[in-house]
């Protein structure tokens, strides 16, 4: 009797060991905490940007100054714009991201805005149809080296005409004057950037308004990012406090965000030059020609009411070209 | 059958004592009762311990059989899946701002069954494991609780703006892929990586020779030879029918357990041939294609900047088919398996490829050209020849393929399965056995001293 209760007992406990019994484990749920994601190439600078040295190049904007407009089929032989006309297409490095001045329209699909009918005006004037025209959508930061490479042959994409960016392209005679300002939520309450030291400002990677934000007295925090919309992203987001960039582009957000206001003075002036890589000089008297035409015959002041006088007032004169010779 | 009567062995060196004289422990090793008492005991110990190592060895194959039928191999499919529905449903909002205009509904549906697909699949996965591996912080189940929402959350911000003819739209829908690409996928992948360890892992502990079993049979057959030697020299007799059936249990039980195992064995190793190898060259596969197509997508969406896509998706491109569109993991899962149907839907998938792979170089002429529209038509536009409709065959194939050798890795479980059912409770059984016929066998001479 003993043993069969001792050999119940140890197949009992083998059995027990074979079928396996665990305590069941108590959990707390840990403590979650939201991470908000950031666009792509979203980066808070630590060290700013190094300024640009401020260089005397005398005037920047005073460009090459434009002969005759030649007829598309009478144009100069072996000139950069018979190439491009014997190439069979105009690539123009523009923006998708800029409401109004270059951006992808939701409804269509295609890249429209006041810098894309600028191009298909030097389109017009080199194949008579703005239909060969090719848009190439740059980032701020890629403008400069597409233009090196060749990749394009000239950039419509808002860009400032500095003595800095003189240094690597040639640009046209103004074709846009803008100033830089600063874009805040309306319930901030910041009425300049003077408010905003220690605080988040947004602007894009390679663009004179980053190095503007940098060289704020105020002393405000630059953020960079790829393009204008991803500030506003991150400004609905609540990661940045404010947007400084160009009036022209910060209407645009302003348009696509009614909590949005833009505020303060001027910060510095901005005018948009068209670029064209160095040793085309041929190419910039041409297309000073064609902004010089666009000026006179009401073109530009047609252009700038189909995109931006609903968002900037009535159309102003056209920027006064200035040239160096 | 009971051994024939003779008298008590001479090799006593003390008369019988009456029953009910055991108490004096101390005398009793030097009577041969007390040392068939001994015995007895021993023997019962030696056969509840030869049934439980077997038992416990038998079991954790057993177990091991188990987590792959129903835990770790379901799971790696769960994974796998969860990857292929975030990839696909990245791939197919972003493809919306292509198009321009409303999204059309049916690719509305396709991400919404992509995310629900997703959700789902994430449930199992999180519900197979303990809390603590969805809690800790960076890991994969984390991420993907986590982030999900978010992902979704940043698409619908997306697709609300697009809706109102606003740029910012498209921001919020590169956001989203950043997301996805930086975190999700990644997270996805390694969920599908540590599920196919395990799966190795359980293939490892449920295959493999029973060195342990055999080991520990063998002891206890030799116990029970030297019993039945000792017992023949210490009494004359020559058969102990208790010890033969004892010995006879644990023979019979030593074999059930090295058929049963070896029979498991080659299932085991079947199905990491054909199953578990197969899949992860077809499921490499499928991702890949997967990942060509987002690239493709992007490519197009970045318009003109979007040369690092394109870069990627040469690579991937590369890995997927080779340079010549018969290489690379297409080709490796080809020759990889032995089933002929499966190896029909991957030549499929091959063929879909190189046809996709001619699509993306018009793709890429046409927009290098200037032609956007060309180029957006051949990527997302209907037909036959549309890089969506051939994207759509490389992955429903390698989906088929994918889906029957996974049904041949659950079969060959299955039947690993079942060569091992019941041998732990046939082991416990013939262990009681073993000891019942010892303790039978030396009571039978214990009596002879009464």
């Amino acid at each position: 009797m003993n043993r069969r209760n001792v050999l119940a007992a140890v197949l009992g406990t083998a059995l027990l060991l074979v079928t396996g019994c665990g305590a069941d484990q108590t959990v707390t749920p840990s403590r979650a905490k939201a991470e908000v994601p950031l666009p792509a190439n979203a980066k808070v600078l630590t060290e700013p940007p190094a300024a640009p040295p401020a260089q005397s190049c005398g005037d920047p904007t005073a460009s090459l100054r434009p002969g005759a407009l030649p007829a598309p089929n009478a144009l100069p032989a072996g000139s950069t714009m018979a190439r491009i006309r014997a190439k069979g297409k105009l690539v123009v490095g523009v923006d998708q991201n800029t409401f109004r001045f270059g951006f992808r329209n939701p409804f269509t699909g295609n890249v429209e805005g006041f810098d894309i009918d600028m191009a298909k005006q030097v389109a017009t004037a080199i194949f008579g149809t703005p239909s060969a025209l090719q848009l190439r959508i740059l980032t701020s930061q890629q403008r400069i080296p597409a233009l090196k490479s060749g990749e394009v042959d000239i950039v419509i994409r808002t860009m400032t005409i500095n003595c800095d960016r003189l240094k690597d392209v040639d640009f046209s005679s103004v074709y846009y004057q803008a100033q830089q300002r600063v874009l805040v939520k309306k319930a901030s309450g910041i009425t300049g950037i003077d408010e905003l030291g220690g605080k988040r400002m947004c602007a894009t990677a390679g663009s004179t308004s980053l190095a503007n934000i940098a060289r704020a007295p105020a002393k405000p925090v630059p953020v960079q990012v790829s393009d204008w919309t991803d500030c506003l992203v991150m400004l609905q987001q609540n990661q940045i406090d404010a947007v400084s960039t160009d009036d022209t582009i910060l209407a645009g957000l302003v348009a696509q965000d009614p909590f949005t206001q833009v505020v303060g003075d001027s910060l510095e002036s901005e005018p948009y030059g068209m670029a064209i890589a160095k040793g085309h000089t041929d190419f910039v008297r041409f297309v000073n020609a064609v902004i010089e035409r666009m000026r006179t015959n009401g073109t530009w002041t047609a252009t700038y009411n189909r995109w931006l006088s609903d968002l900037l007032g009535p159309a102003p004169a056209p920027p006064a070209a200035r040239y160096r010779d | 059958m009971s051994a024939p009567a003779v008298s008590p062995p001479t090799a006593t060196r003390q008369p019988p004592r009456p029953p009910g004289r055991f108490t004096e422990l101390g005398e009793l090793a030097r009577t041969t009762p007390g040392v068939l008492t001994i015995l007895a005991v021993g023997l019962v110990l030696v056969s509840v311990l030869v049934g439980v190592l077997t038992a416990i060895g038998v079991q954790t194959r057993s177990t091991a059989l188990d987590d792959l039928a129903t835990s770790s191999g379901p799971l790696s499919v769960a994974s796998q899946d969860i990857y292929r529905s975030l990839s696909d449903a990245d791939a197919t909002a972003t493809s919306v701002f292509l198009a321009g205009g409303e999204e059309p509904a049916d690719q509305r549906a396709r991400y919404e069954n992509d995310v629900a697909q997703a959700e789902a699949s994430l449930a199992v996965a999180v519900a197979a494991r303990e809390p603590a591996d969805v809690t800790a912080p960076g890991s994969p189940l984390a991420t993907l609780s986590a982030k999900l929402s978010v992902y979704t959350g940043l698409v619908e911000t997306a697709r609300a703006n697009n809706h109102q003819g606003l740029p910012v739209g498209a921001a919020y829908q590169r956001e989203a892929s950043t997301l996805m690409r930086a975190e999700l996928l990644p997270a996805a992948e390694r969920l599908y990586r540590s599920e196919i360890g395990q799966v190795a892992g359980d293939q490892d502990d449920a295959g493999g020779f029973p060195w342990l079993e055999v080991l520990v049979g063998l002891a206890g057959l030799a116990v029970l030879v030297g019993a039945q030697v000792y017992l023949r020299r210490s009494t004359n007799r020559v058969f102990n029918v208790g010890l033969l059936v004892a010995t006879g249990a644990a023979a019979v039980s030593l074999l059930w357990v090295v058929i049963a195992t070896l029979g498991v064995n080659t299932n085991v190793d079947q199905s990491r041939e054909l199953g578990s190898a197969d899949v992860e060259a077809l499921a490499q596969a499928r991702i890949a294609a997967l990942t060509a197509r987002s690239d493709e997508t992007l490519t197009l969406v970045a318009r003109g900047s979007g040369a690092t896509f394109e870069k990627d998706y040469g690579t991937v491109a590369d890995r997927l088919g080779g340079k010549t569109d018969d290489g690379g993991l297409l080709r490796a899962a080809r020759d990889g398996v032995d089933d002929e149907a499966v190896r029909g839907k991957v030549r499929d998938a091959q063929q879909a490829w190189a046809q996709w792979r001619d699509v993306h170089d018009d793709i890429r002429a046409a927009d290098d050209d200037g032609d956007y529209a060309r180029a957006v038509e051949l990527a997302i536009g209907g037909g036959e020849d549309g890089a969506a409709a051939r994207f759509d065959q490389v992955d429903s194939a390698l989906e088929d393929a994918l889906a029957s050798t996974q049904q041949r890795f659950t079969d060959e479980v299955t039947q690993a399965s079942h060569a091992i059912t019941g041998t732990v409770l046939g082991v416990i059984v013939l262990a009681v056995l073993m000891a019942a016929g010892s303790v039978v066998g030396i009571w039978q001479r214990l009596k002879e001293y009464r």
